[in-house]
């Protein structure tokens, strides 16, 4: 199936668990799971946190499918959102610091080696975001990307590229500044 | 900082939507994004342009299956969650009325509607306040109906909400440019009447925002919310 066919049958399903459809949501879960499980354990660093966190994701699927716009969101977008909303919540909740993390990590680009099913079609957005990303200043694309994939606080980032807080502060909201203007374009 | 100068007021205001899509917030700046996206739905939709634009940053991420047992504690969860209602019946007890409702009410001239009827099934009531307590980006979670006269609001479970044991669901009420305070816990699976505090009555008025926090069980520890919004709208005189 291509990725077009893909992510309309994704949004379909979703549609239909709008309506109270559990068959659809086992469906969104057998084609999503893997992925936000990564998602999630990326973030969370622990494999049980990320599978009780990852139940309260498809619950909240569940419950908020009705909010789901296909003229808003690509379907793996809108998942991956609340993915990382949770985790992120989990994460800022457990008041754990995560000192040990490299900051380097999060520079890490996608594996080309990986299967049809694994690279979920993020679609033509995500190409625009990594042409976007490039025009940024190396510092402010490598604090973005750790900030996205490890959910790290601005206190976080300016304490793993060991410069002040206002420094990072700044760095990031010139970067999503810059950002914006480019995917606007 | 000299850059810093150049970012201007409203470029701070679309930013604070940015930094929570990217995830730098700590605890409370997240909650208090979620009481302006409950607000304000320009904001709203500056997150999820946000949170669109840089969902693709994901594809970076591995996919890892997970084993089988999450899935059979969703389904475990989800049954849970469904079949209580199914055992008490009545039409107007029943979730899969106010669901369906719920899904067909877009705004608060139908929910009013609604609400009349609803309300009519309730003796004794002045005239209400009411508020279609709308998930983050959407559809009605609760409806809630405020009698200043008796110092109550009425909040019925508009949606099928499927939360964990521990934890309470907290209602708000945040008067306009003001901060929230706690009206006590609902119940997401039946509909309960909060008595308000005669000091927080005045706030209880048309345009107060009503909204619902997850919290730990008892409700917030701190006096303000602590867990995510899970649903807030307006208060409106019929």
């Amino acid at each position: 199936m291509d990725a077009d066919a893909r992510r309309r049958q994704l949004a379909a399903a979703i549609n239909r668990v709008a309506a109270g459809d559990q068959a659809a949501l086992r469906l969104v879960y057998a084609e999503t799971s893997a992925k936000l499980f990564g998602v999630c354990l990326r973030i969370l660093g622990e494999r049980s946190e990320a599978e009780d966190v990852l139940q309260e994701v498809y619950l909240t699927v569940w419950r908020k499918a009705a909010s789901f716009e296909e003229s808003v969101a690509s379907p793996i977008t809108w998942l991956v959102a609340i993915a990382r909303n949770r985790s992120i919540d989990r994460l800022r909740a457990s008041g754990s610091s995560r000192a040990s993390l490299p900051i380097e990590a999060a520079a890490e680009v996608p594996d080309p080696g990986l299967s049809a099913v694994e690279r979920l079609e993020i679609g033509e957005d995500q190409a625009r975001l990594r042409d976007c990303l490039h025009e940024l200043e190396e510092r402010q694309s490598t604090a973005i990307r750790a900030a996205f994939l490890d959910g790290f606080t601005y206190d976080e980032l300016a304490a793993k590229a060991n410069v002040p807080l206002g420094t990072m502060k700044s760095w990031i909201r010139r970067g999503l500044l810059k950002l914006r203007t480019c995917l606007e374009r | 900082m000299s850059d810093e100068d150049t970012i201007g007021g409203d470029d701070r205001h679309d930013l604070t939507a940015a930094e929570y899509a990217l995830g730098v917030l700590g605890a409370e700046d997240r909650r208090a994004v979620e009481f302006r996206m409950a607000s304000e739905p320009k904001f709203a939709a500056e997150v999820a342009f946000w949170e669109t634009r840089l969902g693709g940053l994901a594809e970076a991420v591995p996919a890892v299956v997970p084993p089988t047992k999450v899935w059979a504690g969703i389904e475990d969860r989800l049954s849970a969650s469904l079949s209580p209602p199914r055992e008490r019946t009545g039409f107007w007890n029943s979730l899969a009325f106010w669901r369906t409702f719920a899904i067909a009410s877009a705004g608060l001239a139908s929910a009013s509607m609604a609400g009349l009827v609803y309300l009519a099934q309730i003796p004794s009531l002045g005239p209400p306040l009411l508020a279609t307590l709308d998930e983050q980006s959407g559809q009605p979670g609760f409806l809630a109906a405020a009698n200043p006269a008796d110092g109550t609001v009425t909040v019925v479970p508009a949606a099928l909400l499927t939360g964990a044991l521990q934890q309470s669901y907290e209602l708000w009420v945040i008067p306009p440019g003001g901060k929230p305070h706690s009206l006590g816990l609902v119940d997401p699976k039946r509909s309960v009447k909060v008595v308000v505090p005669p000091e927080l009555l005045p706030h209880v008025s048309a345009d107060s925002t009503l909204a619902i926090s997850i919290e730990p069980v008892g409700g917030s520890p701190t006096g303000q919310p602590t867990g995510p919004v899970i649903a807030n709208g307006k208060l409106a005189s019929l």
